[in-house]
């Protein structure tokens, strides 16, 4: 009875996660076919509607396309920098060399994490301005440059580590950066890897902060960069958003879709879904 | 002490750009940040480059930063926390109906303290009051009118021949709209509607709007000048609503629940809706795309034709420089002349808000060529501003809600706008 009733529900399984996939994907493709057909295919559903390049030609000769992605690429790698460099020394701090109050210490990085960063707009605004550091790529990304999400995830996947490996290390004669170098950051690889992936997509879509604190295309990331399409007077061009945002977002999606193994796994391995 | 140091060192700071340049140059610079939105398909930020270069090339004393700044929230959200942080822009376009939230939190200067000259009461004179209306509260003119719409009905007129109505004669009133409304629906076999008749925006963000448009129409108003009261209670008010209730609920020619603002047009340009009440921005991209004969009618009324204004005003901002406010002053009066606003109106679609704007070759050559362009003109003398109090943001989110519930079906139109007074009168008590 049982071989026969588990096809079955591995079947029903598969169809539904075909079509939970399919719902999930299907803005993507709706922006892929809206962005290849002219404006007025894009309400129809034409299936035979011709295809076009020129909504992607229009995109570019609108903005300047190369130069936000320039600057996002710049904002993102800063950030995804510095926040590994200082995730990584506070979380081994809190791991390896607990103090008086440390435990405190951890509970306010764990507050920090409850905290919506568009609270906090007028207040780093003004530090920024005070700091002369307006419309640049370094002050967009400045308020970024610690993550209370990476200090958390690295500390807890330290912590998994076997004490027995950090011992080993300090007999064979490493100091404590050492032990952290060549111990700790290759255990923790995968766990590097999910929090890189995530928070480059999160900064790569971030549009409030970047818009208020940006005043030139010099700075200006795609995402503020592509909300000149999105005419909300008149109604939705969707021929030409759904180009712009294609454009904007190809990069990652064609990262993600070269190291898409390496990502799943890490993802698992890491704990965050 | 902290403040006065700070200011001390800004002092320092502006004397030694000032010496520097000054080296540099025979003339000080005066530098103006000025944001403005894009709403409106088309080269938008490239117009905007190219008026700010004529400016600065007419006066070499100034120089203009014009900086794009997302949609109209996008760019109130900047430019307020920008004045918050004390480094705000010298002037900004900014949405008529912001007036009360920026003076209430003390970051516009009115406008009419700069009127000193004759030739800037020509020029303020020149306005037409509708537009100017919106702008005046508590004494003072607080802003000038520069991207201003309105909203206009467009209807296809190959679906009027087919019901065989008279193209040329569009609704006049109310009843007239669910005649032709009735006239135009049609249905396939299996009773499902394939073309509707008419299509008024009720998604949040546009339904205030549109719903400013009916209520007067109906002889009512939906706030008092000085932005501290609400008539949502009033008879006619709920009468209004009912009505647009009623489009879809009695009489069947409007789609059901809430018809969307984003995508009107697309419905109306491929015949699944025959009227749709939408803004004059919008006629180039109509005119572009249509594939049947279209029309521009002005609103129906009730029975007065009304319809409202919408838009952005140029705002002159506290906390900057005596010079700076002086230069955004003579920029705000550049941008709202009668050949740059003539263009504008060109470019864009915006209805140009001067009379002077529409007697310029740029806007005759224009309307000879699309006559329908004028339907917004004619229709300005019977319009009224757009929802605005104190709160905006907030009262405006909440007579959305209430519109929407009865769209819906979830409350009867009565009972929605009921409950959004009482809400809106606990949040306007502190201005009374």
């Amino acid at each position: 009875m049982t071989s026969v009733s588990t096809p079955k529900a591995g079947i029903i399984t598969t169809l539904g996660a075909w079509l939970l996939a399919f719902i999930w994907i299907s803005p993507l493709l709706f922006a892929f076919w809206a962005a290849f057909h002219p404006a007025t295919g894009a309400s129809s559903f034409d299936l035979f509607a011709p295809l076009t390049l020129e909504n992607f030609s229009q995109v570019l000769a609108a903005a300047p396309f190369p130069r936000y992605f320039l600057n996002t690429f710049l904002l993102v790698s800063l950030i995804l920098a510095c926040q590994l460099v200082v995730c990584t020394l506070a979380a081994y701090a809190f791991v390896c060399f607990p103090f008086r109050g440390s435990g405190i210490l951890f509970m306010l990085v764990l507050i920090q994490l409850m905290i919506m960063p568009e609270i906090l707009l007028v207040e780093n605004y003004r530090t920024l301005a005070n700091l002369g550091l307006r419309d640049t790529i370094l002050g967009m990304g400045l308020p970024y440059l610690a993550s209370a999400f990476g200090i958390f995830l690295f500390r807890q996947t330290f912590k998994s580590i076997p004490k027995e490996l950090e011992e080993a290390a300090r007999l064979e004669g490493a100091n404590a950066f050492q032990i952290l170098m060549r111990v700790f950051v290759p255990l923790a690889k995968p766990t590097y890897i999910a929090f890189g992936l995530v928070t480059v997509s999160y900064h790569w879509n971030n549009f409030l902060w970047p818009l208020v604190v940006t005043n030139s295309v010099e700075t200006r990331p795609t995402t503020v960069g592509l909300q000149v399409f999105a005419t909300v007077e008149q109604g939705v061009d969707w021929a030409r958003v759904t180009a712009a945002t294609l454009l904007s977002v190809a990069p990652l999606l064609v990262a993600f879709i070269l190291f898409q193994r390496q990502f799943v796994q890490s993802f698992m391995r890491a704990g965050i879904r | 002490m902290h403040i006065i140091k700070r200011n001390l060192l800004k002092l320092a700071a502006t004397g030694l750009v000032l010496g520097v340049v000054g080296a540099s140059q025979a003339f000080a610079q005066t530098k103006l940040d000025f944001y403005y939105p894009v709403q409106v398909g088309g080269p938008v930020t490239k117009v905007i480059d190219g008026y700010v270069a004529k400016f600065m090339a007419e006066n070499p004393g100034i120089q203009v930063a014009p900086i794009y700044s997302g949609n109209y929230n996008d760019t109130t959200t900047k430019a307020l926390t920008a004045a918050k942080a004390g480094t705000p822009p010298a002037i900004a376009v900014l949405l008529a109906t912001d007036v009360f939230t920026l003076i209430d939190e003390d970051v516009v200067e009115p406008i009419d303290q700069f009127v000193k000259t004759d030739e800037d009461k020509a020029w303020l004179d020149g306005f037409m009051p509708a537009y100017l209306k919106s702008a005046q509260t508590e004494g003072h003119l607080w802003s000038v009118p520069f991207q201003r719409s309105t909203a206009v009905m467009y209807y296809n007129k190959q679906a009027f021949k087919d019901a065989g109505l008279d193209p040329e004669n569009y609704p006049k009133t109310w009843d007239d709209m669910v005649a032709a409304g009735k006239a135009v629906t049609q249905k396939d076999a299996s009773g499902n509607t394939t073309r509707w008749g008419i299509g008024i925006a009720g998604n949040v963000g546009s339904s205030q709007w549109m719903f400013g448009a009916l209520a007067a129409q109906n002889g009512a108003r939906l706030m008092n000048d000085e932005g501290t009261e609400t008539y949502l209670t009033d008879p006619k008010v709920v009468e209004a609503l009912q009505y647009w209730v009623d489009l879809s609920k009695k009489n069947g020619v409007h789609p059901q629940g809430i018809f969307e603002w984003g995508t009107a047009p697309a419905d109306f340009l491929a015949g699944r809706v025959s009227m749709i009440w939408h803004t004059t921005g919008n006629l180039t991209n109509i005119r572009k795309n249509a594939t049947f004969d279209f029309g521009v009618a002005p609103f129906p009324g009730h029975p007065n034709p009304a319809s409202t204004l919408g838009g952005g005003n140029f705002y002159i901002f506290k906390d900057t420089s005596d010079e700076q406010k002086q230069a955004a002053f003579k920029l705000a009066k550049f941008l709202t002349s009668d050949e740059i606003l003539a263009d504008w109106a060109v470019q864009t679609g915006y209805v140009a808000p001067r009379d002077g704007a529409w007697k310029t070759q740029t806007l005759t050559d224009y309307t000879a060529e699309e006559p329908n362009a004028l339907v917004a003109l004619k229709q300005i003398p019977n319009a009224v501003p757009e929802f605005s109090t104190h709160e905006n943001a907030r009262t405006t989110k909440i007579l959305n809600d209430a519109l929407a519930a009865a769209l819906t079906g979830n409350k009867t139109p009565e009972k929605a706008l009921a409950d959004a007074q009482t809400e809106i009168d606990k949040i306007l008590k502190q201005y009374r």
